[in-house]
């Protein structure tokens, strides 16, 4: 298909339709193993499917990207889920900000599945200020060599790739000294991975990491040296993305807006029988509703910013917007469904630990309004760039990171 | 604010929004406070000349849509007409006109649609009655069939621009079903009391019915048969109030922005506090799930999309709620001025309160969903 004339949605959507009925399982089929799924779509033409066909993409359009996936879900199709990071985030990222040779030989084998990336930016001493990163990043003629640590990062045992925020020159103010590496996590010489336990005691995905001169080919860089900081400003956008279910993140269906949806939260029917069984429905209604409503609102409001963005009415961070949005809306409904349910929330019958109940589900939910910066950095975010009000005053702008205030408080 | 408009649509909005800074502008809308009616009517006249009576009317009976969707049409001027507080029964008339053009007989069509297009005949619609709600399960305003004649027995209240109308529908019960009728306002046996709001121009009334009697030809569409055109008038209510809704809460944003940049306190402005900003950037969240809500309840009255009514108790309640709350609380970020008289903020705050309660409140709605649509499973597709 030639760029300048890009298969209508229309043809496209039916041929993609046609294509799952015989391909894709059902969500209540057997799941089907997420490598497997992505190997699948690739190998059709129906992975990065706003990517270049010169990376492996399809050569469409974000249009099509969203009318595949609508098809999806009217069908009720399964979507390698688990790779929303790296296809949604991580591949538009090294798209935008690679060079040629980088975009070559990392995209195609991501956009199939065959390695998967996910990011290290958050360190044990700071998340929300990120440029203030002190993992340090040295020149070693054409090598790179890596020493410190990160935090929180969320499928490092599992992926093949981690792309890394550090710092490379410590003499310049704090966003200017800055580069962002590809870090092969598997095993790789010098680095150690340990898990970190969530609270609510989930088999949790996130994951501290210890590099002891880890040595990495210069080629690895994305984005020039010292330039890291405007690509991990890329890759904060593709990630609200994706959180908010827009742009490139738009990787999820949705076709159910009655109060069976789910959007990442509980859906708010769940809660009512829940409620009305304990003949609470009267107190906890309202909540039950607002739940709802959100949940009608919420896909709402990302799909009319997605049609914002695609006809230029909106323009820039948006992706915080939903973010902001679908994450408060996403916990309020988690807290509607621990009002809805008391007791039998919290407490069961039986020895053995159990994570199948909104309690837990509670717990795990509270990650959603801190990760991918949290909803503070969100706010600031859309008062300052999408509604232009003043920036917060940074006393360490201008200073060179060496004389910036530290922070002793590590966790 | 629809993100897909057509050329004559941005066209369309552009003359409305030119017509109402020159005609109306705010120190005009202060000054028909203590007017009768809070509007003019050769204004309104010029009003409709511009088509605002008649985008809901098909164009073999006098009117025409600019994109074929009507809904998504009026929804641009009574954002407009929001972002202005501007005056005039823009909501009543159209959807009696609407309903006239839906459900009305040829002779009605004739007889009513050309004066109401062209502004010189005011009808308003009265369906709640004293006290009780918004909803078709509350009327009980009587429509009795005499030999030819209809008897209407009863009481409405909270009528838009009732003291202006020259015709009313009315919304009444016969036996099972329901009955709409038209009714001049000079009926023997009907008793209007004219009313006002707190709102700067918009006034309601409230009006008994008495034994009055009316011929069959009054009747709009079927005896005992109006269920669903009730259902589908209110719907198209609440989908006009609240894209007016969305118009009054983005202009006051705006303007007290725009007002926080300009006033500085300890050496800064306003808004560069972040207790200020983090609350106008949940404003903004609002505001655009606001917009996203009631233009997805406009398309869908469009596209007679099922469940829409329970589309429009969403939009009501997600709208009616946040609209008011982002025009109070640009009041706080306003200080004291915000709260004189002579600040424009309290016109918003006006209408915004009045549309929050007319048509339902956000808590009315909140019993419908959670009785009708969550408990049941039975949701907007
Ligand atoms: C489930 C989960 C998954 C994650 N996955 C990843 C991942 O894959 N990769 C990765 O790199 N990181 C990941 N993170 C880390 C996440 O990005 C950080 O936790 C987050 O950015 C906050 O950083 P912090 O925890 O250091 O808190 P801090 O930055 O210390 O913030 C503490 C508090 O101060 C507030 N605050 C800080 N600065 C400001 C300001 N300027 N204005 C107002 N308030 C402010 C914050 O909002 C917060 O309330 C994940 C986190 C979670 C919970």
């Amino acid at each position: 298909m030639s760029p300048d004339a890009p298969e209508p949605i229309a043809v496209f959507r039916a041929r993609a339709a046609r294509w799952m009925e015989r391909h894709l399982p059902r969500w209540d089929d057997e799941l089907m193993p997420t490598r497997a799924l992505q190997n699948l779509l690739y190998d059709h033409g129906f992975a990065g499917i706003a990517f270049p066909t010169q990376y492996g993409g399809a050569g469409l359009t974000l249009e099509h990207q969203q009318a595949f996936v609508e098809e999806t879900a009217v069908q009720d199709r399964q979507l390698p889920m688990e790779n929303r990071v790296s296809i949604g985030m991580l591949g538009p990222t090294i798209l935008d900000r690679g060079s040629e040779d980088t975009k070559e030989r990392f995209l195609p084998s991501l956009l199939r599945g065959d390695s998967v990336w996910m990011q290290l930016l958050s360190e044990p001493q700071g998340g929300s200020d990120m440029a203030g990163s002190m993992t340090r990043l040295s020149r070693d003629g054409a090598t790179f060599v890596l020493n410190g640590s990160k935090m929180w990062s969320s499928g490092a045992l599992e992926a093949d790739y981690g792309l890394c925020l550090c710092r490379s020159n410590w003499d310049v103010p704090k966003h200017r000294g800055l580069s962002m590496i590809a870090v092969p996590l598997k095993d790789t010489p010098g680095m150690s991975i340990q898990p970190t336990r969530s609270a609510s005691g989930l088999v949790s995905d996130y994951c501290e990491e210890f590099f002891d001169d880890v040595v990495l080919p210069a080629g690895n860089l994305i984005g020039g040296e010292n330039e890291g900081w405007a690509v991990a400003q890329t890759l904060l956008m593709h990630e609200r993305n994706t959180v908010g279910n827009i742009g490139y993140g738009r990787l999820i269906g949705q076709r159910e807006r009655g109060p069976k949806r789910m959007f990442g939260g509980e859906p708010a029917v769940s809660s009512a029988v829940a409620a009305h069984e304990r003949g609470r429905l009267d107190a906890v209604g309202m909540m039950i509703v607002d739940a709802y409503i959100q949940s009608v609102v919420v896909p709402l409001t990302s799909a009319r910013v997605m049609a914002g963005l695609r006809a230029g009415t909106h323009k820039g961070q948006w992706g915080s917007l939903t973010k902001l949005q679908s994450t408060v809306a996403a916990q309020a409904s988690v807290r509607t469904a621990l009002a809805a349910h008391g007791a039998d929330g919290v407490i069961w019958e039986g020895d053995e630990v159990r994570v199948d109940n909104v309690g837990t589900t509670w717990l795990e939910s509270r990650g959603g309004t801190i990760a991918g910066g949290t909803n503070e950095m969100q706010r600031n975010i859309i008062s300052e760039r999408l509604l232009g009000l003043p920036k917060e005053p940074a006393p360490d702008r201008d200073l060179p990171f060496s004389e910036v205030l530290r922070n002793t408080r590590r966790r | 604010m629809q993100i897909e408009l057509n050329e004559e649509q941005e066209f369309f909005r552009a003359a409305t929004r030119r017509f109402l800074e020159a005609e109306t502008p705010l120190s005009v809308v202060r000054d028909l406070y203590e007017s009768r009616d809070g509007f003019d009517r050769t204004w309104w006249r010029k009003a409709s000349e511009l088509g605002w009576t008649s985008l809901l009317v098909p164009e073999q009976l006098g009117g025409g849509t600019l994109s074929g969707k009507p809904t998504c049409d009026a929804a641009i001027v009574a954002e407009e007409i929001g972002r202005l507080v501007a005056p005039g029964p823009f909501l009543p008339v159209n959807v009696v006109a609407a309903s006239v053009a839906r459900e009305g007989s040829d002779e009605q069509g004739s007889s009513v649609l050309p004066g109401l297009l062209s502004g010189e005949i005011v009808a308003t619609w009265a369906i709640c009655e004293p006290q009780r709600q918004w909803d078709v399960r509350d009327i009980r305003t009587s429509a009795t069939p005499q030999g030819t004649d209809i008897v209407v027995d009863g009481a409405k209240a909270y009528v838009e621009a009732l003291g202006s109308a020259d015709l009313v529908l009315v919304s009444a019960r016969t036996g099972d079903g329901l009955t709409q009728l038209l009714v001049p306002t000079g009926t023997p046996g009907v008793r209007t009391t004219p009313g006002r709001s707190i709102d700067i121009t918009r006034r309601f009334g409230s009006i008994t019915f008495d034994g009055a009697r009316l011929p069959a030809s009054a009747v709009v569409g079927e005896i005992g048969g109006a269920a669903d055109q009730i259902a589908w008038q209110l719907d198209l209510a609440v989908a006009l109030q609240c894209a007016e809704l969305v118009g009054i809460a983005d202009r006051t944003l705006e303007f007290t922005m725009q007002y926080g940049l300009e006033r500085s306190a300890f050496g800064r402005p306003i808004v560069s506090y972040q207790a200020l900003k983090h609350r106008i950037a949940d404003m903004a969240v609002q505001l655009e799930g606001a917009k996203a809500v009631s233009d997805a309840l406009a398309a869908a009255i469009d596209d007679g999309a099922a469940s829409t009514s329970a589309l429009a108790s969403v939009a009501k309640a997600y709208v009616g709620t946040h609209a008011l709350d982002i025009v109070d609380d640009c009041v706080q970020i306003t200080g004291g001025i915000g709260v004189t008289w002579e600040h424009d903020i309290h016109l918003y705050n006006r209408r915004a309160a009045v549309d929050r309660a007319v048509f339902g409140t956000p808590e009315d709605h909140k019993n419908t969903l959670l009785t009708q649509v969550v408990a049941t499973n039975k949701g907007p597709a």
